[in-house]
């Protein structure tokens, strides 16, 4: 994995703990959102947007049902993002 | 305990103004959509909304100067002049007893929007300090008083979002049902503005083009803007001068989800109308049409729908969204709503819900697609729901002169040549 | 005019909290009244970047360190005021639950225009983000003025009616008579009533540019309103809530309405005006002047000064006459010659509304 994936995968993370209001160490790569730390759908319709401003992408709403978890959400974000 | 009437109607709205003009267009399924031109809407992908067009407040204001309120009390002052003289009571309500309540999502913010447009622009130092006195909620009501030179009202704001409008008219009908109030002059205002566009745009809720309820293939909602006030009076006072009655207001209900800030509540929506039904002496059988929130949300339909079932069973009563053709009109909303449903009795029709193609299977209710139909509405219930689960419905009967009311409530003694509509050209206010 | 309404219901007051420029609670404001203590003092000119050199502020007001982590994330200062004034009006000092909640339980929140600050900001990203479109969906309930209200109910389980009531500085008496009206009509069981009103930048520029000359102050109270027969065995009701009324004032003078709504209030509760023994008003710098002098000339001074002054709190907006209710109820609870008294508070609100309670301290 080089730096900058690595770099991103650590922002995203960041990202998605602050809006959820979870210490990274609660998070894995594929632990769920709703279903394991109780989001709502307005938690990641704030996620997509604060990816979309912290890496100037643009993410169809349309994406969200794939952003159930870190892994899904690096997947939307790298596709918008063409990395 | 007295029984409340709604004598007087004002309407500013996109798809008509006045209560007449508004009759027509829900009549016709008039759509109010149309690009937005209050705000730059640069950079919006899509940027439909429903504009009041038209509206020239000088029309509505002989004391107040236009340029020192905001647009959202131009809309209330303007309803609230064409209701009091759509109930016959121009200049009559100096001494009486009123309560002035108006309800609101936005308050003055599209004033605010320009605020803070000037801060970014040319710091806060620059804020235009007109701009800044215009703003303060309380006004949408007060400025109402101050124009009609009412001496003897309560007035203030409520702000309770998209259901405010059913919260004021509520409270309306409680200070004079229980004789506290000779009169009230309730409603809702708002006026459009980008925060609130852009806010539902980033939440992926405004459609593209139009706005579809009830639809499968919904996008949904449009942002609109508008004020709709009523006159609330006694019967007993009505009737002794001879007032046009549209309708009797039976009852409402009130509750808060305390569940989400933004996410609809099924079961909470449940008991918010049974409390209405309960609180108006009505069973659910004997309602014959549902004005629904109806915003054209995937997530508000499916919900308010499924709770219309719960309550109604199999078999709900045709369910309409005034929405489709005014689009979200935030706090002056469920008061439009409310005052459709007056005018739907007074004029035995259902208005369409409009620009539907497929009812959504998960909505399972009859949304009168299109096109109005004729029906003699007897029992009629208006649905608000807002932001933090705020809910309020309301229920209004068919009146007739002589009978008891429609829930059981003895009649009153009446004149009969007095309860004769007047033609509604005797009754509109003479413009300036 | 006089209601059969106010007999009929009995609203009694019997507990309340605040979260004030004394502090968080409600030992914080009665020790604070008592004293008499101002409050103003320089703002942090980093963390208020603002037009005002001083203000009155709830002391070290954090959202986070008051009610924690969890949920407080988008959670506004005015949010904050009014969430954590219910939590210490439902708890004890042990933080035991001593009022329950639910569906019969009302909130009647005063207002005059929610959170300016995040209203403004909500937008302010539309104008300088990369798209239009690129405001914070977290924040979108905060810019909605119905947003504090919404979030007590969330917090302490509100389910009853939750009434955003705009009211500028008459809104904690406003409310108080909304709040009368719900229990009178059935639609709730008790009423939580009061006013919040937050410092911010926000705030403070409009204050400015409207021509405001008073010191900015904050702060939330709530008081626990209940039918009188609804208070059983072992509970006893702080005060009675006698009679409230309100005016429209016309042509920027609100003595005759004030004059007005106090004679309806004795009128109501059968008071003769030498029978009032304290008389309080809400109004700070010229306005509060000018009101005070009028409760002077209704009911002499020992009447008026047997309250302290408004402006011990600065301009706190909405939550002002709310404040003084609990004012009255400070001087109550540590003062002998107090019970059984009855007590008019006045409101005069700049945008036109003069307000009256008339209330019954507890023997």
């Amino acid at each position: 994995m080089t730096a900058m994936v690595e770099e991103r995968i650590s922002k995203i993370k960041e990202i998605v703990c602050e809006i959820l209001e979870l210490d990274e160490s609660e998070v894995t790569n594929t632990s769920l959102f709703v279903d394991d730390h109780g989001a709502d759908s307005l938690g990641s319709i704030e996620i997509l947007a604060s990816l979309e401003k912290a890496f100037g992408v643009t993410i169809e709403q349309s994406e969200l049902p794939r952003m159930v978890n870190l892994d899904g959400v690096y997947e939307v974000t790298a596709e918008a993002a063409g990395w | 305990m007295n029984r409340v009437v709604l004598t007087g109607i004002g309407v500013v709205s996109s798809i008509g103004i006045g209560a007449e003009e508004f009759a027509a267009g829900l009549r016709a399924g008039r759509s109010g959509a149309r690009p937005i031109s209050v705000f730059d809407t640069t950079g919006f992908e899509h940027a439909n909304g429903c504009e009041v067009v038209g509206f020239d407040p000088s029309r509505w204001l002989r004391d107040l100067d236009p340029s020192t309120m905001g647009k959202a009390s131009q809309f209330s002052v303007a309803a609230a002049r064409m209701a009091v003289a759509d109930a016959g009571l121009a200049g009559q309500l100096t001494d009486k007893r009123g309560l002035v309540t108006v309800g609101t999502t936005d308050g003055e913010s599209f004033d605010l929007d320009r605020l803070v447009e000037t801060e970014v622009e040319d710091g806060p130092e620059a804020m235009d300090g007109a701009g800044a006195r215009r703003v303060p909620a309380p006004l949408l009501s007060l400025s109402i008083a101050r124009e009609l030179r009412l001496g003897n009202v309560s007035a203030y704001t409520i702000a309770t979002a998209c259901s405010a409008g059913n919260y004021a008219i509520g409270d309306g009908f409680d200070a004079v049902r229980s004789g506290e109030v000779d009169f009230a002059l309730c409603g809702g205002a708002d006026a459009m503005c980008r925060k609130t566009f852009a806010g539902f745009y980033r939440l992926g809720t405004i459609a593209p083009e139009f706005c579809q309820p009830f639809d499968v293939d919904r996008k949904g909602i449009l942002t609109g803007e508008g004020a709709g006030m009523l006159v609330l009076e006694s019967l007993d006072s009505a009737v002794r001068r001879g007032a046009r009655i549209y309708a009797e207001v039976l009852g409402y209900g009130l509750n808060c989800d305390a569940y989400h800030q933004v996410a609809p509540n099924q079961s909470s929506i449940e008991r918010c109308m049974r409390l209405a039904l309960d609180d108006a002496g009505v069973k659910p059988h004997e309602v014959d049409l549902i004005s629904a929130h109806g915003t054209g949300t995937k997530a508000n339909d499916i919900t308010e729908t499924r709770a219309i079932r719960q309550v109604y069973g199999d078999r709900p009563p045709r369910t309409i969204s005034v929405k489709s053709m005014l689009g979200h009109t935030m706090g002056a909303a469920s008061a439009l709503g409310t005052i459709a449903c007056a005018l739907a009795i007074t004029h035995g029709f259902v208005p369409p819900t409009i620009n539907h193609r497929v009812t959504d299977p998960e909505c399972e209710i009859d949304c009168v697609p299109n096109e109005s139909v004729a029906a003699d509405l007897r029992v009629v219930q208006n649905n608000g729901m807002a932001f933090a689960g705020n809910n309020a419905s309301v229920i209004l009967g068919k009146y007739t002169p002589g009978e008891p009311a429609v829930n059981g409530l003895a009649p009153v003694a009446v004149n009969p040549a007095a309860a004769d509509p007047r033609p509604a050209d005797n009754r509109s206010e003479v413009k300036r | 005019m006089s209601s059969p309404a106010y007999a009929a219901v009995r609203p009694v007051i019997t507990a309340w909290s605040a979260v004030s420029p004394f502090g968080v609670g409600r030992k914080f404001f009665v020790d604070g009244v008592l004293a008499g203590q101002p409050t103003a003092a320089p703002l942090d000119r980093e963390q208020w970047p603002g037009p005002d050199e001083q203000a009155c502020l709830v002391p070290d007001f954090s959202v986070k360190e008051v009610l924690g982590r969890k949920g407080t994330r988008s959670m506004d200062r005015v949010t904050g005021l009014a969430v954590s004034t219910i939590g210490q009006l439902l708890h004890d000092a042990d933080g035991n639950r001593v009022v329950r909640t639910g569906e019969e339980s009302a909130l009647v929140l005063g207002t005059t225009m929610g959170s300016a600050q995040s209203t403004m900001d909500f937008v302010r990203d539309s104008f300088t983000g990369g798209q239009p479109h690129h405001v914070d969906p977290a924040r979108m309930p905060n810019s909605v003025m119905n947003c504090a209200a919404g979030q007590c109910a969330i917090w302490h389980q509100l389910r009853g009616p939750n009434t955003t009531l705009a009211g500028g500085g008459a809104a904690g008496l406003l409310s108080l008579d909304y709040a009368r009206r719900l229990l009178h009509h059935g639609r709730a069981g008790q009423a939580l009533v009061g006013a919040a009103e937050e410092y911010s930048t926000a705030r403070a520029w409009l204050h400015r540019h409207s021509g405001g000359t008073t010191v900015l102050g904050e702060g939330c109270a709530i008081l626990l309103v209940e039918p009188a027969a609804a208070v059983g065995e072992g509970r006893r009701p702080l005060a009675e809530v006698l009679a409230v009324q309100s005016r429209f004032y016309l042509d920027a003078d609100p003595r005759r309405a004030l004059a007005a709504s106090v004679r309806d209030v004795l009128t109501d509760a059968g008071v003769r005006q030498e029978e009032v023994w304290a008389a309080v008003g809400s109004a700070v710098g010229e306005p509060g002047e000018h009101e005070h002098a009028q409760l002077r000339a209704l009911f002499g001074d020992a009447a008026v000064n047997r309250m302290p002054g408004a402006d011990l709190l600065g301009d706190t907006g909405a939550a002002s006459s709310a404040l003084r209710i609990a004012t009255v109820l400070s001087v109550a609870e540590r003062s002998a010659e107090a019970a059984g008294k009855l007590v008019v508070l006045s409101a005069v609100d700049p945008y036109g509304t003069a307000a009256c309670a008339l209330l019954r301290l507890a023997d």
